[in-house]
């Protein structure tokens, strides 16, 4: 047995040399692999790492989609859709005959433009951002080396420039500039996730690295307004201001019980859909940030106070003369003279020196007081950005010609919306409305400014204006009672005064309230400066009224007041009340 | 020995369903991630067709139509009926 072992072992034994040169070659070829390991995990290590992540490791973004914002009826007003850009590798691009023309057609891009881009030093470039996918499918579909499409979003508003005021415009990188997409920018953004990944040699993903943070889209507004509404507002003031050659116009359309804004329309408009190079001066707001002097439309306060007051009742006389009347200094006319008339006949034919005669009865104190409580000077409640507060002086700086003016709507600024609330107490028996413009926002219990006998008799009253001898029987609509006020006011000039007779520019405005017999809607409209054909707010801006208010009722189904039928030789045929 | 080769035994078995584990949920994941991509696709044209379908149903697009095409038109004064 021992001799057995030692053959074994004798069988194995290598002489000293060859175990010594086995020794020497192993110890070598550890030397080499150790010093190739070295090599790459010393001095390499940073090298190759990188290569290594950048082959097999990506970042990639996850969209957030910005909130969508709605009318009162979930149609979209403004929504985020998928496009493409299109993308150059100026290295790789490789055209075939007629393709650099073809891709220019596609792309609306001069050949000049496309080779000048193709210079660039840059190894990748946006040959053009935001295009519509079915222009990049065809433009992958040239197949051209080196060109490529990349997603990316798109800030859309299906009702262009009808709606452009309210919603705003969205600048891109998360922010609004402008309306609703500005105000409720906190809202509407959603916070952009990402994640880092694991991709195979196919460029497959599988698996999630680390750092994956969840994308969390941005909130859907729903705003209170109605788009077949603020089409109609739109397309009337539109229509109104190309027919009397006015400047600019702003309409507001609320429901009178609750201060929703329906509607809130400006001409001039702008496409939010197009990119502005310069910042046009008609992408404010104008029916909340632009003041302008009210004029007759704010007679009804004053009357409403001296009513109020009991300083007067609807059938007392005023004596408004030969239609000339001197305050002071200051002479105040009316547009023909009136006469003896009631109070209710000052609202009917507008008459300056009525209304004044009514303020002279109150104090300044009261008068401003009124119009204080009636929103004028205040915050309209829709916190719209850039909202003006209107300009009203306090009653201890009011001198007595000041206090006449105010009686009239002068020396005092509003704008469309505060006029438009300031009617909602004649609506609401005499209680005030904060204006909504979320549907979400709650419904805040108005505040009473007026005794539901005064509002009533100031309903009835403003009747009086759409009827037959009064200043807007262009705003009646047939079949419904309708209440409301006229106002054709000078504009202030820069220089101060009114300007001469041919200097002279005017705001032609109207509010009115329908049906009187349970109102639903308030109306203002303001026209600046009409300068062809008429310039009286009956005339210029009644007819928006009716051509709205009338679209309204019909909408929402409101019962008429009342009609008339008349048959004549067996025919039937209407007549408008 | 035996047992040395027996654990050697598991140790390569349990190290290949490892690798097969691993595969497996790299593949289920590339799948998943295959699904999250079309959900997003979805999303996308879901808001593209919000969009086409408030661009059509649009006030001026239908009496655009509607006078156009289908020569609709408000009726004239002669032709309203009030009842009363």
């Amino acid at each position: 047995m021992r001799s057995k072992i030692k053959k074994n072992h004798e069988f194995f034994e290598l002489s000293k040399f060859r175990r010594r040169l086995t020794l020497l070659v192993l110890l070598t070829l550890f030397c080499v692999l150790l010093s190739r390991a070295f090599i790459l995990q010393g001095m390499q290590k940073d090298f190759l790492q990188k290569e290594g992540f950048e082959r097999s490791n990506r970042n990639i973004e996850l969209y957030a989609y910005r909130g969508k914002i709605y009318d009162r009826n979930n149609q979209i007003l403004a929504a985020s859709e998928t496009v493409r850009s299109v993308t150059l590798e100026p290295r790789r691009v490789k055209f075939k005959k007629g393709d650099k023309k073809k891709l220019s057609n596609l792309l609306k891009m001069k050949i000049e433009t496309l080779n000048k881009k193709m210079k660039t030093k840059r190894n990748h470039i946006y040959l053009k951002r935001k295009v519509d996918p079915k222009i990049a499918s065809k433009i992958l579909a040239l197949k051209i080396q080196g060109i490529d499409t990349e997603k990316d979003y798109r800030r859309t508003y299906p009702d262009h420039e009808i709606s452009a005021h309210v919603v705003g415009i969205y600048g891109g990188d998360g922010k609004g500039l402008e309306g609703v997409e500005y105000q409720k920018n906190d809202y509407l953004s959603g916070t952009q996730g990402n994640k880092k990944i694991l991709i195979d040699a196919k460029g497959r993903i599988v698996d999630n690295l680390s750092e994956v943070r969840v994308p969390v889209d941005g909130k859907d507004v729903h705003l209170t307004i109605d788009k077949r509404l603020q089409h109609v507002a739109f397309q009337s003031l539109k229509k109104t201001i190309n027919k009397f050659e006015a400047i600019s116009g702003s309409a507001i359309l609320i429901n009178s019980k609750t201060g929703e804004v329906l509607a809130m329309a400006n001409y001039p408009s702008f496409n939010p859909n197009k990119r502005m190079k310069k910042r046009s001066p008609f992408v404010r707001n104008r029916a909340v940030t632009d003041l302008f002097e009210p004029g007759s439309t704010m007679k009804p306060i004053s009357v409403a106070a001296a009513l109020e007051k009991k300083v007067v009742n609807v059938n007392t006389k005023i004596n408004t003369g030969n239609g000339l009347y001197r305050v002071g200094r200051r002479l105040i006319a009316d547009t023909k003279p009136h006469g003896i008339i009631s109070v209710k006949e000052v609202i009917q034919t507008s008459s300056n020196i009525g209304a004044t005669k009514i303020a002279e009865k109150l104090s300044k104190k009261d008068l401003w007081q009124t119009y204080s409580n009636f929103g004028i000077g205040n915050l309209s409640g829709i916190n719209f950005p850039g909202e003006s507060s209107g300009i009203i002086r306090n009653h201890t700086k009011w001198t007595d010609h000041y206090h006449m003016s105010a009686s009239y709507g002068y020396a005092m600024s509003t704008t469309v919306a505060q006029l438009a609330r300031a009617y909602t107490p004649f609506a609401n028996k005499g209680e005030i409305k904060n204006l909504r413009l979320f549907k979400n926002d709650p419904i805040k219990i108005g505040q009473r400014v007026l005794s539901i006998e005064t509002s009533k008799n100031m309903l009835e009253i403003m009747e009086t204006v759409t009827m037959q001898g009064g200043t807007a029987v262009q705003a009646a609509i047939p079949g419904y009672r309708v209440a409301g006020k006229t106002g054709t006011s000078r504009q202030a000039l820069k220089g101060g005064g009114y300007g001469s007779v041919n200097e002279r520019k005017y705001n032609a405005s109207f509010v009115g309230i329908a049906p009187v017999s349970n109102p639903k809607f308030i109306m203002a409209i303001t026209i600046n400066d009409p300068s062809r054909g008429s310039n009286y707010g009956g005339v210029v801006a009644g007819p928006v009224f009716r051509k709205v208010v009338s679209e309204a009722l019909k909408i929402y189904s409101v019962t008429q007041d009342g009609i008339e039928i008349i048959v004549k030789d067996n025919e039937v045929d209407s007549q408008e009340i | 020995m035996k047992l040395n080769l027996i654990l050697f035994a598991l140790l390569i078995l349990f190290a290949l369903v490892k690798i097969n584990a691993h595969h497996q949920y790299r593949v289920n994941h590339h799948a998943l991630e295959i699904e999250k991509q079309r959900t997003i696709e979805l999303k996308d044209e879901q808001h593209r067709l919000l969009i086409e379908e408030s661009s059509k149903s649009g006030n001026g697009r239908i009496l655009e139509y509607a006078k156009g095409k289908l020569n609709m038109n408000p009726p004239e004064k002669k032709q309203k009926k009030l009842i009363k």
